[in-house]
C-alpha cells in the first residue's frame, strides 16, 4: 500500500492511516472477530442440535413409556368352572341365546373366589378388574370348559403388573417374585391391547376400536376429499379462464389451508350435526370434516404438480387431435399422479393425527365395542389417546404411550410412502 | 338402507346400458370418405350418464322428502291421537317409533310408539316402493332418450365433456362453498350470541366464568362473558413463550444449515427437522402435560416462585414453541436463499467474517421473509388446540406469570362445546363467537404475512 491513493482527487496527496496487520491491536481485533465467528456457528450448531433433541427426547419418552403398555402381566389361575354352571350345559352356550346364559353366569364372583383360594386373602386384589372377561371369552371359545376345570392365565391388577415390571413398591415387588419363583406369574405380549376397545380397566384396554374408527373415518375422507381435489385442481391449472371467480376460487383455497383445525369442527358441528342432523360421533361425520379440511392441502399440492407436467406434453396430444378434455385426462393427469398422490398421502396423515375437529363432532365417546358402519358411535385414535390421557389410573400412562407409538409408525409408514413416490415415480422434466 | 338399494339398481341398470350402447356403437361404419367422430365408450358414457344421473338425483332428493312424508303418515293415522303435541316430546316419541320399526330397539317406553311401529313400517315400504317406480321410470326415460341420439354422426364426445366441465367446476367450487359454510354458520350462530351478551362485554369485559343458570333461582351463576382473559392467555402462549423459544431455534438452525452445514448433514437434518411438525398435536399435548409441565412446576417450586401450577402457560408454551420451529426455519431458508447471491459475495469480498456477512447482510436483507415467516407461525400457534387443552388450565387469569395457569380461546372452545349442552344457551353459541374472532384473527395474520412475502420476493426479482 502506498501513502498515496490512486486515482481519484488526482495529485492531491492523501493522508492515509494504512492497517498494520501485524500490530497488537489488529491481531486482537482479528482475534476477536474469529473468535465471534466461531461463536455464531457453535449457537447455529447448537440450535441445530437442540431441536433434534427435543424430537429424539419426545420419541424417546414416548418409546420407554410405551414400550411396557406392549406387555401384560398374567397370573395363573385354576378356575372351576361346573361351581357356577347351575345346571348351564356346553349345548345350551353354543346354542341361540347363548350369550345371555353367558352372561347370567357370575364369572366375576368365580375369578375372585378362585384368586382368594389359591393366593390366600388378598388374591382378588392381585387380578385385574377386567379378568373375568378372560374366563367369558375362554368359554364363549370353547363351551365345554362350563364342565371341567380349567387352567388359565389371566391379567393381573395395575398394581401387580407395575411391580411385575420393575416399578412397584416394595410389598408387591416381593409378592411378585414370590410368585414368580412359583411359576404363577408371567409377563408377555399384550394381545388384548391389539383385539379389544376402550374399557375403563387399563388392564384389558385395547386400540382395536379406535383403530377401526380410524380406518372408517380414513376410508370416508381419501373417498372424498382425493377425487374433489384432484378434479378442483385439474380445473384450476388445465381450465380456468383468469376472472373474478377464478381468484375467488384460488383465494378460498388458500385461506382454507390455514385456517385452524378447530374452526373445521365448528363447520362440522354446526352444519353436520345441527343443521343436516347427521348422526353424532359417526365416522362419517368424521370423515366429512377431515375431508374438507384435507381438501385445500390436496388442491395446492396437485396443482404444482400438474403444473410441473411440461407444456410440450399438452402440445404434442393436442397436434394429434385429441379434445383438451382427452389431453389432461389421457396425458397430463397419469403424469402428474405420483405427485398428485405424494400430497394426498401426506394430507392424509395430518388428517390421521388430527384431534380437536373430531372431538368438536362428539367422536370423544366411550366406545367399548368397535364400530360396525359409517354411521355408528366411533372414535379415533387420536382422540383414543387424549382420552386415556385425561385418566387417573396410573395404568393408562404407558397404554396411552403404547397407542401414541402405534400413531407414529402409522404416520411415518404413510410420510416414508410419500417420500418414495416421490423419489421412484416423480420425473424432472 | 333401502334407499341405497336403488341408488345400487340404478347403478346396475347403467352399466347394463353402457354395454348395450357400446355394443351398438361399436357397428357404426363410417360412411364413403366420413370419419366417425366419437368412440364406442363415449357413446356408452354418454348413455351411462342419462339413465344414471337423473335416476340419483331423484333417489338423493327422495331421501329428504321420504321421512317428512312418511312422519306425516304417522302423524295422520288414527292412533296418532294421543301423540303428545309438536314438540321436543313428540320428536322423541318418532325416534323412538323409527328405532322400534328398524329394529334398533327391541322394547318400547311409551305405549304409543309400540302400536305406531307397524304404521311407520307400512309407510317406509310404501314410500320406497313409490320412490323405487318413480327412479326406475326416470332411468329408463333417461335411458330412451340416450337410445334414441345414439347414432352414427352423433356428436356423444362433445356432450360427455361437457358433463365432465361440469363435475371439474362442480368440484372447484366446494372450496367457495366450504368458505361460505364455515363464515355463515359461525357469524350466524355469533350475532345469535351478541344478542344476548353484548360485543363491548365480550371484547372489553375481563371476566370470563360462562356457566349460566340452570334454573332461574339459582345462586352464583350470573355467567360472565369477557373474554380478554382469553385472548391474553392466547397471546401469551401462542405469541409470546411460543415464539421466543421458536424464532431464535428456528433462525439459527435455518441459518446454520443453510450457511455452515456440509450437504450430507443438511440432507439428514432438514427432514428431522421437518419430522417435528408433523408430530400430532396431541402426542405434543400428552408429552406437554406428562412430562413438561410437571417438570416446570417442580423447578418453579424449587425455585420459590408463587402461584407454581401444574398446568403452566410456559409448558403449553414452551412444547408449542418446539412444534413451530421447522414453520420458521423453513420460511428463514426460503427467504435466505433468495438473498441474491451477489450481495453475500460483496459483503464476503470486503473481508466480512461469514457471520458478520450474515448478520449485516443475509439476515437484514432476509428480514422481511423472517417476519412473515414469523407472522404465520403465530397465526398456526393461536390456532392450535391440543396442546393447550391438554398442558394449559381452565382458569381464565390475566397474569404476566408464566408459571401460572392461563386459558386460552381453543381450549374455552372445546371445553364449552363438550358435554351436554343445550344447543342454543349462551354458552354454546359464546363458543362459536370465540371461533369467529379466532378465525378473523388467523386470516389477518395469514394476509399480512403472505403481502409482507410477496412484496420482499419482488424486491429481489
Amino acid at each position: 500500500m502506498s501513502d498515496r491513493a490512486p486515482g481519484i482527487g488526482g495529485d492531491l496527496p492523501v493522508t492515509s492511516n494504512p492497517s498494520r496487520w501485524n500490530s497488537d491491536v489488529m491481531q486482537r481485533r482479528v482475534a476477536r472477530r474469529y473468535a465471534s465467528e466461531r461463536r455464531f456457528r457453535r449457537i447455529g450448531l447448537f440450535a441445530v442440535a437442540l431441536s433434534a433433541g427435543f424430537l429424539a427426547f419426545l420419541l424417546l419418552s414416548m418409546v420407554i413409556n410405551g414400550a411396557r403398555g406392549f406387555t401384560q402381566t398374567e397370573i395363573k389361575l385354576t378356575v372351576n368352572f361346573p361351581s357356577i354352571a347351575a345346571g348351564v350345559t356346553p349345548a345350551a352356550l353354543s346354542a341361540k341365546g347363548g350369550d345371555e346364559a353367558l352372561s347370567g353366569l357370575d364369572l366375576e364372583g368365580l375369578a375372585a373366589s378362585e384368586a382368594t383360594a389359591a393366593y390366600g386373602e388378598n388374591g382378588a386384589a392381585l387380578l385385574s378388574d377386567g379378568a373375568w372377561l378372560t374366563l367369558r371369552d375362554a368359554i364363549k371359545s370353547d363351551p365345554t370348559l362350563i364342565t371341567r376345570k380349567g387352567e388359565m392365565w389371566v391379567p393381573a391388577s395395575v398394581e401387580i403388573d407395575a411391580a411385575a415390571k420393575g416399578r412397584g413398591d416394595t410389598a408387591n415387588t416381593r409378592l411378585v417374585a414370590q410368585l414368580k419363583t412359583n411359576g404363577q406369574i408371567k409377563t408377555g405380549l399384550n394381545k388384548t391391547f391389539f383385539t379389544s376397545s376402550d374399557s375403563t380397566d387399563p388392564t384389558v384396554v385395547g386400540i382395536w376400536g379406535a383403530f377401526k374408527g380410524t380406518l372408517l373415518t380414513m376410508l370416508v375422507t381419501a373417498l372424498l376429499a382425493f377425487p374433489v381435489g384432484t378434479l378442483a385442481a385439474l380445473y384450476l391449472e388445465e381450465y380456468a379462464p383468469r376472472n373474478r371467480w377464478t381468484d375467488l376460487i384460488e383465494v378460498s383455497i388458500n385461506n382454507l389451508a390455514a385456517v385452524p383445525s378447530i374452526i373445521f369442527g365448528l363447520l362440522g358441528l354446526a352444519v353436520f350435526l345441527n343443521f343436516f342432523h347427521m348422526p353424532r360421533s359417526a365416522p362419517i361425520v368424521g370423515g366429512l370434516t377431515l375431508a374438507l379440511m384435507t381438501m385445500p392441502v390436496i388442491v395446492i399440492a396437485s396443482r404444482n404438480a400438474i403444473k410441473a407436467v411440461p407444456p410440450s406434453i399438452r402440445d404434442g396430444a393436442l397436434a394429434m387431435g385429441a379434445s383438451p378434455v382427452q389431453v389432461v385426462f389421457h396425458h397430463v393427469l397419469p403424469l402428474a399422479m405420483p405427485g398428485i398422490l405424494t400430497g394426498t398421502i401426506i394430507g392424509m396423515a395430518r388428517a390421521l393425527g388430527e384431534t380437536a375437529p373430531l372431538i368438536m363432532i362428539g367422536m370423544r365417546a366411550f366406545i367399548s365395542s368397535p364400530p360396525t358402519s359409517f354411521t355408528e358411535p366411533a372414535t379415533v385414535l387420536p382422540v383414543q389417546i387424549f382420552l386415556w390421557s385425561d385418566e387417573v389410573s396410573s395404568g393408562f400412562v404407558e397404554k396411552t404411550s403404547a397407542a401414541i407409538i402405534v400413531l407414529l409408525v402409522f404416520l411415518m409408514t404413510m410420510n416414508a410412502t410419500a417420500i418414495y413416490l416421490r423419489n421412484h415415480f416423480e420425473r424432472r422434466w | 338402507m333401502p334407499l341405497s338399494m336403488i341408488a345400487v339398481i340404478v347403478l346396475a341398470l347403467g352399466a347394463i346400458a353402457f354395454a348395450a350402447a357400446r355394443s351398438k356403437a361399436r357397428l357404426f361404419k363410417p360412411v364413403g370418405t366420413e370419419r366417425l367422430h366419437s368412440r364406442p365408450n363415449y357413446h356408452a358414457a354418454h348413455m351411462l350418464l342419462w339413465v344414471v344421473v337423473p335416476a340419483l338425483i331423484f333417489v338423493a332428493m327422495w331421501s329428504f322428502v321420504a321421512p317428512r312424508l312418511i312422519n306425516q303418515s304417522i302423524l295422520t293415522s288414527p292412533a296418532a291421537s294421543e301423540l303428545p303435541p309438536p314438540g321436543i316430546e313428540r320428536d322423541a316419541v318418532l325416534n323412538e317409533i323409527r328405532d322400534l320399526a328398524t329394529g334398533k330397539l327391541e322394547v318400547s317406553f311409551n305405549p304409543a310408539a309400540e302400536q305406531l311401529a307397524p304404521v311407520y313400517r307400512d309407510a317406509r315400504d310404501h314410500y320406497t316402493i313409490l320412490g323405487g317406480i318413480a327412479a326406475a321410470l326416470l332411468a329408463y326415460a333417461g335411458g330412451g332418450y340416450a337410445w334414441t341420439r345414439l347414432r352414427r354422426e352423433f356428436r356423444a364426445r362433445n356432450r360427455v365433456e361437457r358433463a365432465v366441465m361440469v363435475v371439474l367446476v362442480a368440484a372447484s367450487l366446494i372450496a367457495i362453498f366450504t368458505t361460505f359454510g364455515i363464515v355463515i354458520s359461525l357469524l350466524f350462530e355469533s350475532l345469535l350470541f351478541f344478542q344476548k351478551v353484548s360485543p363491548a362485554e365480550f371484547f372489553f369485559s375481563l371476566e370470563w366464568s360462562p356457566q349460566t343458570a340452570m334454573r332461574a333461582d339459582q345462586v352464583g351463576s350470573s355467567g360472565a362473558f369477557g373474554a380478554v382473559p382469553l385472548f391474553w392467555g392466547t397471546i401469551f402462549i401462542g405469541a409470546i413463550i411460543a415464539m421466543i423459544v421458536a424464532i431464535p431455534l428456528g433462525l439459527m438452525s435455518a441459518i446454520y444449515l443453510t450457511q455452515y452445514a456440509r450437504p450430507r448433514f443438511r440432507a439428514w437434518m432438514k427432514p428431522l427437522l421437518e419430522m417435528l411438525a408433523g408430530v400430532p398435536t396431541v402426542v405434543y399435548g400428552y408429552f406437554a402435560a406428562l412430562t413438561v409441565a410437571p417438570a416446570i412446576r417442580d423447578a418453579a417450586t424449587w425455585a420459590g416462585i408463587p402461584g407454581a401450577s401444574s398446568e403452566s402457560a410456559l409448558a403449553a408454551g414452551v412444547v408449542m414453541g418446539v412444534m413451530i420451529i421447522p414453520f420458521v426455519s423453513s420460511m428463514a431458508d426460503d427467504s435466505l436463499a433468495a438473498v441474491p447471491q451477489a450481495m453475500k459475495d460483496g459483503s464476503l469480498a470486503l473481508g466480512a467474517t461469514p457471520s458478520e456477512t450474515i448478520r449485516r447482510v443475509l439476515v437484514p436483507a432476509a428480514l422481511p421473509g423472517v417476519v412473515g415467516g414469523v407472522l404465520l407461525a403465530v397465526s398456526r400457534a393461536i390456532g392450535e388446540t391440543m396442546i393447550v387443552v391438554m398442558a394449559a388450565g381452565m382458569a381464565a387469569n390475566l397474569t404476566l406469570n408464566p408459571f401460572a395457569t392461563v386459558t386460552t380461546v381453543t381450549t374455552q372452545i372445546v371445553a364449552l362445546l363438550t358435554g351436554d349442552q343445550e344447543f342454543d344457551s349462551a354458552k354454546t353459541l359464546a363458543a362459536f363467537a370465540l371461533g369467529l374472532t379466532l378465525l378473523i384473527v388467523t386470516l389477518i395474520l395469514n394476509i399480512i404475512a403472505l403481502r409482507v412475502v410477496k412484496k420482499y420476493r419482488e424486491a429481489y426479482e
